[in-house]
């Protein structure tokens, strides 16, 4: 009993500090929890309940309305329909697919509810002159472009090979990475597009191999990366350098496989290693929690949620003044600064700077660019 | 006791059922006038549409027989070709969703010449495969569909006849009519089919090929033909799907899941009835949308029963939305276990009960 | 294109084949035996996945050990959903039984999400990306091990099929049901005792697979998908067809993505198993019912 009321006590003193300068504030936040995408969704949705800590202790009460779009985008609509016109939330962090983000993001200007997209690619979603739709992550073409430029520091690369997912985001990031290659004067030698989730890619590596070129660039999520390396090893495809479009080459799966993830450089929108504010701390406090390492769009998400709690929250919940607040508001948090501008075609799109990294002796480094640089990238790639 | 021929039951409705019909169709036209909620609106839309999906389907695979698990083919067809005459051509959707159907029946024909020499097992497995090589070819033909990319469109054109202005398309309500009039429209066609001699042809071919050969009938023209009606209504559902949401890649609009899930409707109905895909729309949309947005958990939660901060309600606050398609297979299993002829044939059988015990 | 090339993706197409001809045996003895097309089947493959993974991380068995614990356990699993769930299906129409093995695997992939989060497991073992080489060609370790235990299981079963009073029991029951039943064969223990060798090959295929793919609960799909042209290719119901079948699509995927284009192969495949159907519907060992 005097445990009891000794607890309830507690919990008053806890939260009353709390009460006293509580900003109550709508959110919505809309992920792929089931379906196909559920694995990278659980990433966001883990960035999100962290955000939701931190924010709880800077006095702003968050009520988040968690939605599930299952990577489906009618369900995404109809998701993202619900939190605008029924549970009248202040702004909306989400969805996490490129495909659900498209079918949403003309809907935000439509109801004039600001949406902050936290991790999709595609770079086409704030290219449509949107005034409500903002994103935080680089969008596709950076993938490539960054990766290429930390080789060029190093070394005047002459042929590039792509193995990549037939999906959105690889077909979308090798294109852009093609034409970049060709303004570097790097020569194509294979294009290879394969079905997400193939078990075997033996002869397309081997086919690869024969073309002996200078740079491997691939393009997977999570374990396709993985087979991929496991299989270019068994059939000794030794470029000078593995190249990975994010994704599958920043996980700490990857990682963990040390036999064949080393030396493998890969874009990222984040690393734990990074000199941005809070990055360190908040990888320390992600891992204890859930147990396993936060990737990139762990961040992302948990960075678009504190932007989008604090900016409504100023504002007392008002979807237009939100929105001025994130148009001409700037942070600088987790992901490094953060500002929504419109440049080249873009609009509201922060012109992120993403990171190379490599991994050396069992960890991810950070080595482009020199600004944030940790290590030096190590150069020409052997196998272990 | 008298057995009930569906015939007789639906020719010989009564003066209350009619009434009854029009009312219902009367209170469906007037809903936006009384529902401003685009949330509501989003939830009727996507139910008109499944109900167009499942009674397409139900053409071919109730009444004919024929259980096609590829209809993502025709949907994808119409999406696509909608799409790209607009984004290429700038053919508005209501040009273009007549050529979406026209590529829809070559791609039946196609269809139809290859499976229809098979049957049972073999015509499924062979109908997943074409679909599958349809959704592989979208994804491959950049040049034209833009592969995984997608295609998204941000403004469909407004919808004029001459100068007068019929929508610009800016809300949800020309959406909502449009969802409304095709399904009712592939209603009256089951309808018709129903109670015509196509109807007799296709229900000979469901009930025995062989026999319905040796009666004179044609198989491949009577096979062919509920596959064009049922082609031709998917690749409407396809085409509206993509103004609706504005956006279709290979994923959204040619998977095998779509296959299923059109399947699905007519099976959790009843096969091979009128009402079956509205019946089966009924029961999914709000079921799926309910698991999906989590309001059972919210429910219980609001009504006391459970204390939100309890093990349970944590417990269910968290994992009940993840649970939604585990829920979705367990009715599946049930329904079919339990009522083999879907919800509608359920409920007919207990009716009949009710009157055998009566009598 | 070199030789080398072409040998290379000859060889590895072989290997992956042996693997695929696992799942496809399962399936085929499952339809030939019920006549029931099992869409559960890369979801019974999936469980016997996370089963060979917990048995790996938990109690350090190896995989290819493992098998000797995964084969009998879900030999159970297979036996007890017949039972419980099949079973009652088996007069029912073909539709019917179709969706009642979707619904099973909804609820499979969907529990062991509940269970294990959609999070990808991956099995890595000291092999998993070890190689012989031979003259310029690499042969992949645990692919080769799986391939001979798969030669090892196909054999036993090829056997256990035709010389045993069990097996024989099982073969006339594919071949007519009601004669069998006749004849005092218990038909009901047979569909039974099938059900349950075809999760058995399945689960062991996924325990084969595992040390060189991964694991996550909707990996089943691509994996019924092509249990079912394979089966078709070699003749629904027959163990020699389906281990050709297995075969010639690791084969047919490989040679194509080197020679055509790895975006085009399924299509291949495909395009393969369709004409299958169109010129011999009855598959390449068709007559040869189990």
């Amino acid at each position: 009993m005097i445990r009891k009321i000794a607890a309830s006590a507690l919990v008053m003193a806890l939260a009353l500090p709390g009460i006293s300068q509580a900003a109550r504030v709508k959110i919505g936040f809309v992920n792929s929890i089931t379906g196909p995408e559920a694995p990278i969704g659980e990433n966001l949705t883990n960035g999100v309940t962290l955000a939701l800590e931190d924010l709880k202790k800077k006095g702003i009460e968050v009520d988040l309305i968690k939605e599930d779009d299952t990577g489906k985008p009618e369900k995404s609509l109809a998701a993202f329909e619900k939190l605008a016109t029924r549970d009248n939330v202040a702004g909306v962090v989400g969805p996490y697919t490129s495909a659900c983000s498209s079918a949403v993001a003309s809907q935000a200007d439509k109801y004039k509810v600001p949406l902050l997209i936290p991790a999709a690619a595609k770079e086409e979603i704030t290219r449509k002159g949107y005034k409500y739709v903002f994103r935080l992550n680089a969008p596709a073409d950076v993938y490539s472009s960054v990766l290429m430029d930390a080789v060029q520091t190093i070394d005047k690369p002459k042929t590039i090979a792509f193995i990549y997912e037939s999906t959105d985001f690889g077909t979308s990031t090798v294109k852009t990475a093609k034409e970049y290659a060709k303004k570097l004067g790097i020569q194509e030698v294979a294009d290879e597009k394969y079905q997400k989730g193939a078990p075997d890619f033996r002869s397309t590596l081997t086919k690869i191999k024969s073309k002996n070129p200078d740079l491997v660039f691939m393009v997977s999520y999570v374990v396709d990366a993985i087979t991929l390396m496991r299989q270019s090893k068994e059939i000794g495809l030794s470029p000078k350098a593995f190249l990975g479009g994010g994704a599958g080459f920043t996980t700490a799966q990857f990682l963990a496989q040390k036999e064949i993830s080393n030396m493998v450089m890969s874009s990222t929108q984040w690393t734990d290693d990074v000199s941005w504010p809070g990055a360190a701390d908040f990888a320390k406090r992600y891992t204890a929690k859930f147990k396993k390492e936060p990737t990139y769009h762990a961040a992302c998400a948990y960075e678009a949620m504190v932007i989008m709690a604090e900016t409504a929250s100023k504002n007392g919940g008002d979807r237009d003044k939100t929105r001025n607040g994130l148009k001409a508001g700037h942070w600088n948090g987790v992901m490094g600064e953060v500002k929504f501008a419109d440049y080249a075609g873009f609009t509201n799109q922060n012109n992120h700077q993403m990171l190379v990294q490599q991994v050396q002796n069992g960890k991810y480094e950070t080595v482009f660019p020199p600004k944030f640089a940790t290590k030096k990238a190590l150069y020409p790639f052997k196998w272990k | 006791m008298k057995s009930i021929h569906p015939l007789t039951s639906i020719r010989g409705a009564s003066a209350v059922q009619i009434m009854f019909g029009i009312v219902i169709i009367a209170a469906l036209f007037a809903f936006p006038q009384f529902v401003e909620s685009p949330y509501a609106l989003h939830m009727m839309i996507l139910f008109f549409l499944s109900t167009l999906m499942g009674s397409s389907w139900n053409i071919i695979g109730g009444y004919t027989g024929q259980y096609s698990v590829g209809h993502a083919a025709y949907f994808g067809t119409g999406a696509y070709t909608t799409m790209i005459l607009l984004t290429t051509k700038e053919i508005p959707p209501w040009q273009g969703m007549w050529i979406g159907m026209f590529a829809a029946v070559i791609v039946a024909l196609i269809v139809g010449s290859i499976c229809f020499r098979l049957r049972g097992p073999y015509f499924v497995l062979a109908s997943i495969a074409v679909a599958e090589i349809v959704r592989i070819t979208a994804l491959n033909l950049t040049d034209l569909t833009k592969g995984a990319e997608g295609i998204l469109v941000t403004d469909i054109p407004p919808f004029k006849i001459g100068e007068l202005l019929i929508t610009d398309f800016a809300s949800k309500v020309p959406y909502y009519y449009i969802a409304l009039v095709l399904a009712l429209a592939i209603i009256l066609v089951t309808w018709l089919v129903q109670h015509s001699k196509l109807g007799y042809y296709f229900q000979a071919i469901r009930e025995d090929q062989d026999a319905a050969h040796s009666l004179g009938i044609n198989l491949t023209i009577w096979k062919n033909t509920p596959l064009v009606i049922s082609a031709v209504f998917t690749s409407l559902a396809g085409s509206f799907y993509a103004i609706f949401i504005k956006f279709i890649d290979p994923t959204t609009v040619l998977p095998l899941d779509l296959s299923v899930q059109i399947v699905l409707i007519s099976i959790i109905g009843g096969i091979g009835t009128i009402w079956g895909p509205v019946v089966g729309s009924l029961v999914l949309v709000p079921l799926s949308e309910a698991l999906r947005s989590n309001v059972i958990a919210q429910w219980l939660i609001n009504s006391g029963m459970v204390d939100a901060e309890s093990g349970t309600g944590v417990f269910l606050k968290e994992h009940l939305a993840h649970a939604h398609v585990l829920i979705y297979g367990i009715l599946v299993v049930v329904v079919i276990l339990f009522m083999p002829e879907g919800v509608m044939g359920y409920v007919k059988k207990l009716a009949a009960k009710k009157k055998g015990g009566e009598a | 294109m070199t030789f080398s090339v072409l040998l290379q993706s000859i060889i590895s197409g072989m290997l992956v084949g042996g693997v695929y001809a696992l799942i496809g045996i399962g399936l085929t003895i499952i339809f030939g035996v019920m006549r029931v097309i099992n869409f559960a089947h890369g979801d019974i493959m999936m469980v016997g996945m996370y089963l060979t993974f917990f048995l790996f991380t938990l109690l350090g068995i190896d995989p290819f050990v493992s098998v000797l614990i995964t084969m009998p356990l879900m030999f159970l699993f297979g036996a007890l959903m017949q039972k419980v769930f099949i079973n009652r299906v088996l007069s029912a129409l073909p539709q019917n039984q179709i969706l009642l093995t979707i619904g099973l695997g909804l609820i499979m992939s969907n529990s062991a999400m509940l269970a294990f989060t959609s999070d990808y497991k991956i099995l890595t073992t000291s092999y998993s990306s070890s190689s012989y080489s031979l003259g310029g060609i690499s042969i992949s370790q645990p692919l080769l091990i799986s391939f001979l235990i798969t030669c090892a299981i196909t054999v036993g079963l090829y056997w256990f099929l035709m010389r045993t009073d069990t097996g024989q029991a099982i073969r006339a029951t594919a071949q007519d049901r009601e004669a069998a039943q006749l004849m005092g064969i218990n038909v009901k223990w047979m569909s039974i005792l099938s059900f349950g060798i075809g999760s058995a090959m399945a689960g062991t295929a996924g325990a084969l697979i595992a040390p060189t793919y991964y694991i996550f609960p909707q990996v089943g799909s691509a994996f019924t998908l092509k249990a079912f042209v394979i089966t078709v290719l070699g003749g629904m119901g027959s163990i020699i067809g389906a281990t050709l079948g297995g075969i010639i699509i690791g084969l047919v995927e490989s040679v194509s993505a080197v020679t055509i284009s790895s975006e085009w192969k399924d299509v291949v495949v495909f395009a393969i198993f369709l004409l299958v159907l169109l010129i011999k519907p009855s598959g390449l060992m068709g007559k040869s019912r189990l």
